[in-house]
């Protein structure tokens, strides 16, 4: 039935085939039941990426909060509790619900326009993982109002004290908040990835091959395995971590012959290639940012290809460097700290060949170009400090100390977030279709490089002179003092920087003042500069057949044989999938669901343990109806007749 | 086209880096931080220092080459104007020739670091085998350090230390006391959650992991012990006893408080150690320190010694008995109205005793051991709910406090968050609540505001008691 529709429904009017119980928004749908319901790559690539800033704001927050009560010593901003909480909050945050979304975000926008493609492979699908990672973000923070408060366990929520037997606030629920977030934010990232690999691998505009594909989206397709061979550990421990706290198993508790260093294997083989999750698309935007403000093509493509899967691969093998001080022995500590070292040469050979490309180009310092220096230098001095960790005697004094807070703040701000910024400088007037202001980029750039030298380059000395990570006073008479506050000072320097860079950016939505970008600005190479700014709903008004690697710079400079060419329209014009309520309604099922489960237990009035599932079956119904009505809709469609030129 | 009017920022901002890399280590020189692992005092922390000294060298070489060959490329290649930023480069694809140097010669500056690294990890997991004589002279260690090494379990607990010698069959709490010249064993086991064993100065660090018995070693340095860097840069040198005095007559105690301030401690006083629990165990984590302190071998005997018969069930004053006589010096406990219906004092017998001669009816024969204070702050503790929680002069570790036999020794207080003075005490047993929030001592199970111990606060009779009778333990 739906296939029929698409075929022979009227290009210009609304389907008339819709379903009594789910009315579909139609073509022409607007304002808010556009943005719920929409399943345009771009439009949930611009939604992943607004929640992920405000989530950013959030964990910044946090962040800053943490910084002030550690400006001096015994200091009484936050209680020990809120300080763990805070710890806590801004890990999980800053992992899950900003890095991974905003990488999701430019993922979703630019990989399908830079194959060349319509949309990804499964376009509702998207929109549920939009609404999963939306509903994981609300439950997390949900958690601020419940018994308990928010989870003081830590992002890595080390058993057993995760175990209820060692809880500190009776009844507390901040870790089973943070359980079934975790879970959902899962499903919405698992969900991603099969969407990406899938279409990356089959939804290639002809002649666009593996070779010629633009870094960025390698990177994607390469995060997309390790996202889906990671989380599954990851769900796994949380399934056992919620047995163990909802229904008395005992997968941790020692007690009872559990094992704590199960929960750290899982943990680690999740925890790690997720490190790699994080930095590898800021990876691929460098790598995209960098050519163009050089004007040469990629140096060593095929190896900078080549050594992001190799990171990717042997990401799955070094998750033990995290438990070096767990007491593994002798051999397993050796063999990781080996391992550990050798993903330093993939890693140096990205950095190489960065420089390559610059070298003997045509350097313009652009804010995009400048944020990706910045990311080469910063993540440089992390990737040092991690060769450091690597070894076993070193990471006995560095573990736990701020000098890994250090490290990783170098490999995740001065890394992962410093490439996002360098995205949202380059892409942005492809996406708003207008300049941004350079003067002001170029301040936001100085603040944050500033600042986030000024914060996390004094914690390697701190972490050296032995301040430990994690804890939310220290005693007078350590020398603590002076470094903590340059440290706070910068990390509000740091603050300042990255709000304005936010405001630059809604900015940059609305501002009718700002210069109109053009096809393209920065006369760049990959295939989305051949679109115009904005671009249109269909991206693509013909699929465009590829003959070159750097498809839009070979069309301006390249030789005739090297441009690219047009696949004819044909005459039912571009099919346009319909927008749908049912991601929306699935999503909002598995909510249910989980608020269910959260708040099954509670205690009757004989004092006896009662378990109530109705809510918890209510979502789960929700969610299977959602599921059904989706399979029972299908895509169908619209049709667009744009003319040639329009795209 | 934007403009390119800014272009010259980055390379000074990556020079801004360096210069601010350079401050910071130009300030590292002083390094006598309580808690400094770059001030290793011992064998095992002096090998981590050198293999992390090691590799802070190659990675400034490593971040100048790089960095200056960016800086470099930077420079000669910036667009000069509009036009050439408008120019077109030779579009060169790569060098597989350039590629495979780097990436053999990352290799070869890896395998630097890799070998002491494997050393390394032999050496924190093996104690070296006194028979071993090529392996001892290597590391400069005499054969009867290994063989007479001691033995130390440590259990961690939320949120305070436990240290147990087995050897010697005593238990302290919060403060390691240890023989300089011996290497030391320490097994760590924990009776809650995770938490992790930091001896910055000695031993780098591990984790007391639950249902399992992790393990490291550690010997001091002497040498490393008696010497320092003071407070205008000098070097110095001191005596073996300056920089470690006496635990078991409280000379460490008197030496460390002669300072004015409690910041000050650690440079009276080179035996003395800071370490920490590095592994988050919960709310009170950061609270959650101890002590090491190094002795020399003959005090840490009598140390030993008087640590064993204040724990020794044999050895506590027994009931006095109208059937015995007593030997001059014999410590007995005999009821004494001043101190209430029922409670008894210590008294020691001044000359042998005969049948019948009992501390009220002879009192010229008998003296009171302690005073009127001690004894009545030694009732406070039993009748106040103290000892539910902590064991004075028994063995065990199964209470839920820290022991607190021969507490007037100690050096510091709250797992070693203060100065254990008469001051400190009478604060924290005031209200420990405003030193250490959420503290297990007024926070814990069973502890709410009826628990005699919140009813201290405005009581200073009791309060004066209770610290006459903790430090009077020695």
């Amino acid at each position: 039935m739906a296939i029929e529709s698409i075929k022979y429904a009227s290009p210009e009017t609304e389907s008339k085939l819709e379903t009594k119980a789910f009315p579909r928004p139609g073509q022409h749908a607007s304002g808010i039941v556009d943005w719920l319901t929409t399943i345009d790559h771009k439009k949930i690539g611009l939604m992943y990426g607004l929640a992920a800033l405000f989530f950013l704001i959030v964990g910044g927050i946090e962040a800053l909060l943490i910084r002030s009560q550690l400006w001096s010593h015994n200091m009484e901003v936050l209680t020990n509790r809120q300080y763990n909480q805070m710890f806590t909050m801004h890990g999980t945050t800053m992992v899950f619900l900003v890095i991974m979304p905003l990488s999701a975000a430019f993922f979703n926008f630019f990989m399908p326009l830079q194959i060349g493609a319509r949309d990804v492979a499964f376009p509702r699908m998207n929109t549920l993982s939009l609404w999963c990672f939306i509903a994981g973000g609300i439950i997390l923070n949900l958690s601020w109002f419940f018994t308990g408060g928010s989870p003081a366990i830590g992002w890595f929520g080390y058993a057993p004290l995760t175990d209820p037997r060692f809880t500190e606030v009776i009844g507390d629920m901040g870790p089973d908040f943070w359980i079934f977030s975790l879970q959902i934010l899962g499903i919405a990232s698992l969900l991603a990835s099969f969407n990406f690999i899938t279409t990356i691998i089959n939804m290639r505009a002809p002649g666009m091959t593996m070779m010629r594909l633009p870094v960025f989206t390698w990177m994607t397709l390469v995060v997309s395995f390790l996202l889906i061979l990671a989380l599954p550990a990851i769900a796994i421990a949380l399934a056992e971590l919620m047995f163990d706290r909802s229904y008395g198993t005992n997968f941790f508790d020692f007690l009872e012959g559990g094992k704590p260093h199960l929960w750290q294997h899982l943990f680690w083989i999740f925890g790690h290639p997720e490190v790699y999750i994080l930095i590898l698309p800021a990876m691929g935007i460098v790598s995209e940012v960098i050519p163009v403000f050089s004007r040469k093509p990629l140096f060593g493509y095929g190896l900078v290809v080549f050594s992001g899967a190799l990171i990717g691969f042997m990401g799955f093998a070094v998750w033990s460097h995290h438990m070096f001080t767990t007491g593994m022995g002798v051999v397993a500590t050796s063999a990781f700290s080996i391992l550990t070292m050798l993903i330093a040469i993939p890693t140096g050979v990205k950095i190489f060949n960065w420089i390559g490309t610059m070298w003997g180009g045509r350097i313009r310092f652009d804010t995009p170009m400048l944020f990706a220096l910045g990311f080469i230098t910063m993540f440089m001095i992390g990737g040092f400090t991690g060769i450091m960790h690597s070894s076993v005697p070193i990471d006995a004094q560095h573990q736990d100390t701020y000098f890994v807070v250090a490290h990783f703040h170098y490999v995740l701000i001065g890394g992962a977030l410093f490439g996002l910024f360098c995205g949202f400088y380059f892409w942005l007037p492809k996406i708003t279709g207008r300049m941004m202001n350079e003067k002001l980029g170029k301040f936001v750039f100085t603040l944050m490089f500033l600042g986030f030298n000024l914060t996390f380059f004094p914690m390697h000395y701190l972490g050296m002179i032995g301040q430990p990570r994690r804890t939310h006073s220290y005693n007078e008479g350590h020398g603590f003092e002076a470094w903590n506050q340059i440290a706070t000072v910068g990390s509000f320097i740091l603050g300042i920087g990255v709000f304005i860079g936010v405001v630059q950016f809604i900015h940059s939505f609305y501002s009718k003042k700002l210069k109109p970008a053009g096809k393209n600005p920065w006369d760049a190479r990959s295939l989305e500069w051949t679109l115009s700014s904005p671009v249109k709903d269909y991206n693509f008004a013909r699929t465009p057949i590829i003959k070159a690697r750097d498809q839009a710079w070979e069309n301006n400079h390249g030789e005739k044989d090297n441009h690219s060419e047009k696949q004819p329209l044909d005459d039912h014009g571009v099919h346009m999938p319909d927008r749908s309520w049912c991601p929306l309604v699935t999503a909002f099922g598995l909510f249910v669901m989980a608020i269910g489960l959260l708040f099954h237990q509670s205690i009757d009035a004989s004092g006896e343990l009662a378990r109530d599932y109705t809510i918890a079956i209510a979502g789960g119904v929700i969610f299977v109806v959602g599921v059904i009505m989706w399979a029972i809709e299908g895509p169908r469609g619209y049709h667009l007749f744009p003319k040639e030129n329009e795209e | 086209m934007t403009s390119h009017t800014h272009r010259s920022k980055i390379p000074q901002l990556v020079f801004s880096l360096q210069t601010l890399a350079l401050f910071l280590l130009g300030s590292c020189s002083r390094i006598d931080h309580k808690q400094s692992a770059l001030d290793p005092k011992g064998l095992v922390a002096q090998n981590q220092y050198d293999i992390f000294m090691l590799s802070v060298w190659i990675t400034i070489f490593l971040f100048c080459a790089v960095g200056g060959c960016l800086l470099f490329v930077l420079w000669k290649y910036r667009a000069k104007s509009k036009e050439e930023a408008m120019e077109i480069p030779e579009q060169m694809h790569g060098s597989s020739k350039i590629e495979t140097t780097l990436i053999i010669a990352s290799a070869v500056i890896l395998v630097i670091l890799a070998v002491p690294t494997l050393q390394g990890v032999v050496l924190m997991n093996r104690v070296p085998d006194p028979n071993d004589q090529a392996t001892l002279e290597k590391l400069k260690l005499d054969k009867s350090q290994i063989e007479d090494a001691i033995t130390v379990n440590v259990t961690g607990k939320r949120f305070f230390w436990v240290f147990e010698y087995p050897q010697y069959g005593i238990v302290t709490a919060n403060e390691l006391v240890f023989p300089a010249s011996k290497a030391v064993r320490v097994n760590l086991r924990t009776e809650d959650v995770i938490h992790s064993f930091w001896l910055p100065k000695l031993a780098g660090k591990m984790d007391l992991m639950p249902g399992q018995e992790n393990f490291l070693w550690f010997i001091a340095d002497e040498q490393k012990i008696r010497s320092g860097i003071d407070k205008d840069g000098n070097p110095y040198e001191v005596d073996a006893k300056t920089a470690m005095p006496s635990v078991f007559d409280g000379k460490m105690r008197q030496t460390i408080f002669a300072k004015q301030a409690f910041t000050d401690e650690f440079e009276a006083v080179g035996g003395l150690f800071y370490g920490q629990c590095a592994e988050y165990c919960g709310n009170s984590h950061a609270y959650m320190s101890f002590r090491a302190l190094a002795q020399t071998d003959e005090d840490f005997e009598k140390w030993v010694l008087k640590f064993r018969n204040a724990q020794n069930p044999n050895l506590q004053p027994t009931a006095y008995s109208a059937e015995n006589t007593y030997e001059e010096g014999t410590v007995v406990t005999y009821t004494d109205e001043q101190l209430g219906e029922n409670n008894r004092r210590e008294f020691r017998a001044l000359k042998a005793t005969a049948k019948g001669q009992t501390p009220v009816t002879k009192p010229d024969v008998w003296e009171k051991v302690h005073s009127d204070d001690y004894e009545k702050g030694k009732i406070l503790f039993g009748t106040q709910g103290c000892a539910q929680c902590h064991a004075i002069n028994k063995t065990g570790i199964g209470a839920k406090g820290p022991n607190l036999t021969l507490f007037g020794l100690r050096t510091s207080l709250a797992a070693g968050w203060m100065r254990n003075d008469e001051d400190s005490l009478d604060k924290w047993l005031r209200n420990s609540n405003e030193i250490k929030f959420g503290n297990l001592m007024w926070n814990g199970e069973g502890i709410d505001d009826r628990h005699p111990l919140r009813q201290l606060q405005d009581d200073d009779e009791k309060v004066s008691q209770l610290v006459t009778y903790l430090l009077g333990l020695k």
